[in-house]
């Protein structure tokens, strides 16, 4: 066994040590409160309403508070004088008010914001702290709520999904509770992951995702474990030139999470319901008119391509395996504060969805409670907990013999028949089996953490941030007793534990030198502790019926465990230098320690260094049509760490002779292995215009990946069959994100405001040594130089629309895997300051999907879009060569019938699609209607209400997660399906 | 503005930071695999040789479903592509990724491993049954991969005939007898001088294989082991047809007599009455029965193929009637029927449909069709890749092969 560790104690003392040291140095904390009040509320320059959620800070001072639903605050403890109060809010442009304060006297200061999406004085939270936007030398894309508070979302990653530039969001599965695959800036890693990190409230929490479930070949992913109703806004850092700071890991971006907080002032308390369907309409290629055979399960459609008629008895009265399921969305919160500084916003929420199969299903529910108060002058503590615990039910998907797509797709060919059909000429199958199946992941998810900041004298702020994350999931497949396929049964389980433990302490201070300039120093440091504990059993042949447990089956197994522990720790520096507020050069170096590196290899230095100038406060700068633009550029470097122990040789200790202790080859190790290091350089602009109705952020990135650590295939006759994470390779990734956004229309009665983000991806494998990395051969998805990261590489048919016989070539480049151009359109339509219509679309282009099912059922006779031509094959070979005449090459090709033709690779098929992700209709009920409240709206909205592709599989957006999920191929998964819902919202 | 916060405290912050940091001792947890050098002692002896044990089950279980249709003994009736190679004799090195590197895996898992336990056991080597068992695994791998492969390619060396395999599987049976015998082990020592006979007739020394041959009873079997008790020890063979449907019987030269107990199969009706189909939804689905659990042992060396060998041997040297005596004392141990093949020719015919019975699914029909193919006996491998090319892996991977 291999053994620890930081040493526990060093830890703690670490620990105790900054708190002792900040506390030591806060003589306040034993002052007592003084000063003066300051109240008000803020409003929508245009429609007059209140706007909740609000910064508004006393100037020169950590003093502030946010607005609530009413759109009031009360800031107390303001020292007297003349103070200037500023409010701000992403998507306004900020306003600042100068108001006069007494001690124990109470002053008014209300503010009427209008809509400019691009404020340069916009607070965006960095690894040294808050920081304007306007000093920033990369780009951050915020998300702010108000901007989904009335879309149909279910999680954080619907959320996330064509809202940003620079932002892929893949659906993965049509089962309801799966992650979906995030990317940000496209892939910078072949081997370690391109999850981007997460944070919610400052606290990192697990960025992966479960175990996947051996049925449902889906996992579930954390990060949708924040209900979208407690989030205030989401900032995206997308590369390492902005992520450096962050630390190891940190290459593929970083996503923060802030939820929302109390205000002072009476309990305000907010309600959502929504109720709705979820609905699926043809399954599969247009022209089959069963649609897969789930459309129409009943009837004379159902036979193969080759004749073979089947029935089957167990089809739904509906004549349809589709069913509409009900959605459910309940949430309740409650935020406020009291004058001396304590804040709270507690909630609740419960949600649940049904699959649009007979099984399958998401339920969750939890609660948050999020605490701050100010105990002394510029001490801040606030201390945010959440527990959401989730069960999803998965139907048989993907890459199962007992999978839903598989099996009834499939026709006669299914792999449940059996009796009870009424005509006994016809293949009888009994589909419904296979639902028997009882597949679920259920999962507890707690995240807890405090923020202690603490700013002694106005240049000074020091910040502490401890938390625990903490997931546990149960990732059960039950096989039952007499099921159709497997009728003595299997239980499958894992259960899987991850907890990180989060210790980031920061320090900034300002400090003034010449008549222009403004120094920040910031230091700081973190320490990440990430453990999994994962044990997957297995117990086989069940004596009989009922429930059974691990223990029913007469074999059991353990099949694996994996106990790990890994410790990440690192400090940063930064100098920030500004002139004139309007010119920033920024310079840090983070330095990094990984237990995983292995004791040779040392800290790892990353510095950065970016630069940002808002020209347009210069003189000179013409303010006719642009007021702001801020230049900006950016280089840094971030990196990641390979796994623990992978630089080891190592043997697998595995069962032989019967059940006897044994060892065989694992790992042959590489004990010069080190972290893989990416350097990012990015240049861009924001600017605002038209009396700030346009805005737009404009950026170019350029990512060069050294050292990439790839998983480097070691010659079997060594002994040692899997491959050997080595760095041998580099990768590029380039790309242009443009962000435009534009106030059509600004009347009193009607308000239009039209959005779009652009972004291209652009990655290529740079040196790899000359080798070809094969990711999964099935899936042909390979790494090769000068190709997109991963690329499909196979068999490819050089003439496909010709009307002749398939000419090949052998080991052609296919496509890019993710796609290359993601362009997200919205508009939002406002009128008569009551009604609103938000749409949000998104082109996806450039990638592609292996229709692995269409390869598997065109074999089978099974696959519609092949009946003709595979007819025409069979009068050909039967001696009508001319039946082929009207059929192309690709077809031929495609749909034949020999076994020795036959290629994965030639359906490996464009994945562009256009999706109208998100439509809805809100009312926003008049406040004469309201009794007992002050705000009310009725949303009535749709999600994936259409699809636009050439993909000739069910869904360009799928993948089995099961087989690979760096590459992707759509073996048998169910498609995304569409939701339709009506939401109430009120607060009182 | 004055501050307390000076360039100095700054430092200051920085080396407790740095100190705080050089106080933590980042390695890391992560119990399971063991470390090569934790095997580097006696205790571990057993296990590192119940794995050259596992390591060969684990490549033969995975093979003899591949290596039965690539020999004709099976029939494709699936959906998994590289079977469907196989079957058609079409096979490539992206194929045999898995099979090259677990064959490669069993031959180093014990050649290895005995160096080790020479290291480990000292003077202690010479005496040990394990060193026996390993010597013997180390053989069976080695002939696994000669009867198989059509190229020789050593820890990662350059490329060698086959026959490397057969030259170093002799020596490995002989250590293997040698230590058995003075150890008194006689299973050990039979199986070691059945798989000897093997190897040394594969070689062209049949005198010497007839030797060795004749020293094993009828009865004897030595097997590979496969248990229910982990996936990882299942036959897979009986995975592919007893879980799945992915081969069959049906349409091979052993679909025509149910009455061969060397060759048990039998069919499965759907409820119509149908005889059911493959995975494939189209090819009849006639399951094999030799291995009925997925515990089902494969066996290495048996006494009955010893007695083809000495008639093979016999037969080479025109030697009808003993010949013909030893294929019937085979069948007699079957409760089969005696044959009487009048002349050389005929009963050479009558040798291979026996060593096709005997030896059927246990991964040695290929080499069988390989020889015979090259002697002009046998014609099933016209037109047909011989042999599993070296993988696609170790091509991308042994910068020697180049």
């Amino acid at each position: 066994m291999i053994r620890p560790h930081l040493r526990p104690t060093a830890l703690r003392r670490a620990a105790l040590a900054v708190v002792l040291s900040l506390l030591s140095a806060s003589p306040a904390l034993a002052q007592r409160r003084e000063g003066g009040t300051v109240t008000g509320r803020v409003t929508d320059r245009a429609s007059g309403e209140a706007l909740v959620a609000v910064q508004v800070v006393v100037e020169g001072t950590r003093l502030g508070q946010v607005t609530g639903d009413d759109g009031r605050y009360t800031i107390v403890g303001v020292p007297s004088g003349t103070r200037r109060i500023t409010a701000r809010r992403i998507g306004y442009v900020q306003e600042t008010r100068t108001v006069t304060v007494a001690d124990a006297g109470t002053v008014t200061a209300d503010f009427a914001l209008a809509h400019g999406a691009v404020a340069l004085s916009e607070v965006v939270v960095t690894a040294t702290g808050e920081q304007r936007t306007r000093e920033l030398g990369n780009a951050v894309s915020t998300i702010d709520s108000s901007v989904f508070a009335n879309a149909p979302i279910r999680n954080t990653q619907d959320l996330l999904t064509a809202r940003a530039t620079g932002v892929t969001v893949l659906q993965n599965s049509g089962q309801p509770g799966s992650g979906g695959t995030i990317r940000l800036r496209g892939v910078n890693s072949i081997s370690q992951g391109n999850d981007p990190l997460i944070y919610v409230d400052g606290v990192r929490i697990y960025n992966g995702r479960t175990s996947t479930s051996v049925s449902g070949r889906q996992s579930v992913a954390p990060l949708n474990d924040i209900d979208p109703a407690d989030i205030d806004r989401v900032e995206i850092v997308k590369g390492p030139a902005a992520t450096t700071l962050y630390g190891t890991e940190a290459s593929g971006g970083v996503i923060q999470i802030f939820t929302k907080h109390g205000t002072s002032g009476k309990p305000q308390w907010s309600a959502e319901v929504t109720e709705g369907v979820n609905n699926m309409g043809h399954v599969g290629p247009a022209s089959d008119p069963t649609g897969l055979f789930f459309n129409e399960c009943r009837g004379p459609d159902l036979v193969n391509g080759l004749g073979v008629k089947f029935e089957d008895p167990t089809c739904p009265a509906s004549g349809s395996w589709l069913r509409n399921a009900a959605v459910q969305r309940y949430s309740l919160g409650v935020r406020g504060g009291s004058p001396d500084g304590f804040r709270y916003f507690v909630s609740s929420n419960y949600a649940s969805e049904g699959a649009v199969l007979p099984t399958g299903g998401n339920t969750d529910g939890g609660v948050r409670a999020n605490l701050g108060f100010s105990p002394a002058r510029g001490l801040n503590v606030s201390v945010n907990s959440s527990l959401l615990k989730r069960t999803v039910t998965w139907y048989p998907d993907g890459n199962s013999a007992n999978g839903a797509l598989l099996n009834i797709s499939r026709g006669p060919g299914s792999n449940f028949k059996g009796a009870g059909c009424s005509d006994p000429t016809l293949v009888c199958v009994l589909n419904d089996s296979l639902f028997a199946l009882n597949s679920f992941t259920t999962t507890n998810h707690f995240v807890t953490g405090g923020v202690v900041t603490y700013t002694p004298i106005e240049q000074l702020t020091n910040r502490l941030a401890v938390g625990y994350d903490y997931n546990d999931a149960d990732i059960s497949s039950i096989v039952p007793f007499g099921y159709l396929r497997v009728p003595t049964g299997t239980y499958y389980q894992t259960l899987w534990n991850r907890t990180l433990i989060t210790v980031d302490a920061a320090s900034s201070l300002k400090h003034p030198f010449g008549a222009n300039f403004l120094s920040t120093t910031s230091v700081g440091g973190q320490l990440f502790d990430s453990r999994l504990r994962s044990t997957d059993l297995e117990a086989d042949n069940f004596s009989g019926p009922g429930e059974p447990t691990l223990i029913s089956g007469s074999l059991r197994t353990i099949n694996d465990v994996s106990q790990q522990r890994v410790i990440n720790a690192g400090f940063f520096a930064q100098q920030e230098v500004g002139w004139r507020d309007r010119l920033f050069v920024i310079a840090g170096l983070r330095v990094d320690g990984n237990s995983a590196f292995g004791k040779s290899f040392g800290l790892q230095a990353y510095p950065k260094v970016s630069a940002s100038y808002v020209i347009s406060d210069e003189d000179f700068f013409p303010k006719h049509y642009v007021e702001t633009l801020k230049l900006r550029g950016a280089l840094g470097e971030s990196g990641k760490a390979p796994g623990a122990f992978d630089a080891v040789r190592t043997y697998d200790p595995v069962a032989a002779e019967n059940g006897q202790s044994a060892f065989t080859p694992s790992q042959i190790g590489n004990p010069n292995l080190g972290p893989e290091r990416t350097r990012e350089t990015e240049l861009g602009f924001d600017l605002t215009a038209l009396e700030s109705r346009l805005s737009v952020g404009y950026t170019y990135y350029h990512q060069h990946t050294i050292d990439a650590l790839i998983p480097v295939s070691q010659p079997p006759s060594l002994g040692f069959s899997n491959p050997q994470l080595t760095n041998v390779g580099e990768l590029f990734s380039s790309g242009n994100e443009l962000s435009v956004a534009l106030d059509v229309l600004r009347r009193d009665n009607v308000g239009l405001t039209a959005r779009t983000q652009f972004s291209t991806f652009n990655s290529k494998a740079g040196n790899l040594g000359g080798q070809t990395i094969t990711i999964a051969a099935l899936s042909r998805s390979y790494v090769r130089e000068g190709l997109p990261v991963p690329a499909y590489i196979g068999k490819r048919v050089t003439n496909p629309n010709d009307y002749a016989d398939p000419i090949y070539e052998d080991d052609a480049f296919l496509g890019a895997t993710f796609p290359t151009r993601i362009i997200s359109p919205s508009l939002s339509l406002t009128l008569f300051r009551s009604v609103t219509i938000d749409a949000l679309g998104e082109f996806q282009r450039g990638g592609h999907l292996l229709n692995a099912m269409a390869y598997q059922n065109a074999f089978l006779n099974s696959w519609q879009p092949c009946y003709a031509a595979q007819n025409a094959m069979r009068q050909a070979a039967a001696g009508d060569a001319s039946a082929l005449a009207g059929f192309t090459a690709l077809q031929r090709a495609r749909c034949t019938l020999s076994g020795t033709e036959r290629d994965y690779s030639l359906w490996v098929e464009s994945s562009d699609f256009f999706k109208l992700r998100q439509l809805s209709l809100t009312y926003d009920v008049p406040a004469r209607f309201l009794r007992g409240a002050h705000s009310a709206s009725l949303t009535f909205a749709g999600r994936n209400l259409y699809t636009s592709t050439k993909y000739s599989g069910t869904d360009p957006e799928v993948a089995d997660q099961r087989d690979n999920s760096f590459s992707r191929r759509d073996y048998y998964v169910f498609p995304t399906y569409r939701s339709f819902t009506a939401s109430l919202r009120l607060g009182f | 503005m004055t501050s307390r916060f000076t360039p100095r405290w700054y430092a200051g912050a920085t080396l407790l930071g740095a100190l705080l940091l050089g106080a933590c001792d980042f390695t890391v947890t992560n119990p399971g695999p063991v470390q090569d050098s934790q095997l580097n002692t006696p205790s571990a002896m057993p296990a590192l040789v119940n794995g050259m044990s596992g390591d060969l089950s684990f490549a033969l279980g995975n093979y003899i479903d591949r290596g039965a249709l690539f020999a004709g003994e099976l029939t494709h009736s699936g959906n998994f592509a590289a079977e469907g190679h196989f079957y058609r004799g079409t096979v490539t090195s992206d194929d045999v990724i898995g099979d090259w590197g677990r064959m490669q895996t069993a031959r180093f898992s014990a050649e290895d491993g005995l160096r080790r336990m020479q290291q480990v056991l000292g003077s202690g080597f010479e005496t040990s049954p394990l060193t026996a068992r390993a010597y013997l695994y180390g053989g069976f791998a080695n002939r696994f991969l000669g009867e198989n492969v059509c190229t020789g390619v050593i820890d990662g060396g350059p490329a060698q005939s086959d026959s490397v395999y057969f030259v170093r599987a002799e020596s490995l049976f002989t250590r293997a007898y040698t230590i058995a015998t003075a150890l008194k082990v006689d299973s050990l020592a039979k199986a070691a001088l059945a798989g000897r006979a093997t190897v040394r007739a594969w070689q062209g020394n049949w005198t010497g294989a007839a030797a060795d041959a004749a020293q094993v009873p009828t009865a004897f079997a030595y097997n590979a082991i496969f248990s229910t008790n982990t996936p990882r020890e299942n036959n897979d063979l009986a995975v592919q047809t007893i879980s799945r449907r992915e081969t069959t019987v049906w349409d091979t030269p052993w679909d025509s007599t149910r009455s061969d107990p060397r060759t048990p199969w039998d069919t499965v009706k759907t409820t119509a009455g149908k005889v059911q189909t493959g995975q494939d939804g189209k090819t009849p689905f006639f399951r094999q029965k030799k291995y009925t659990s997925l515990g089902s042992l494969v066996p290495l060396a048996k006494g009955t193929e010893m007695l083809l060998l000495r008639a093979e041997e016999r037969l080479r040297a025109n030697d009808l009637p003993t010949a013909v005596t030893l294929i019937n004392q085979e069948r007699a141990f079957y409760k089969l029927p005696a044959v009487a093949p009048t002349t050389v020719d005929a009963a050479y015919t009558q040798l291979e449909a026996e060593r096709g019975a005997v030896l059927w699914l246990e991964g040695r029909r290929l080499w069988d069709l390989r020889r015979w193919f090259v002697e002009g006996k046998n014609d099933f491998l016209a037109n047909r890749d011989k042999c599993v090319p070296i993988s696609s892996t170790e091509l991308g991977s042994n910068p020697n092969l180049n």
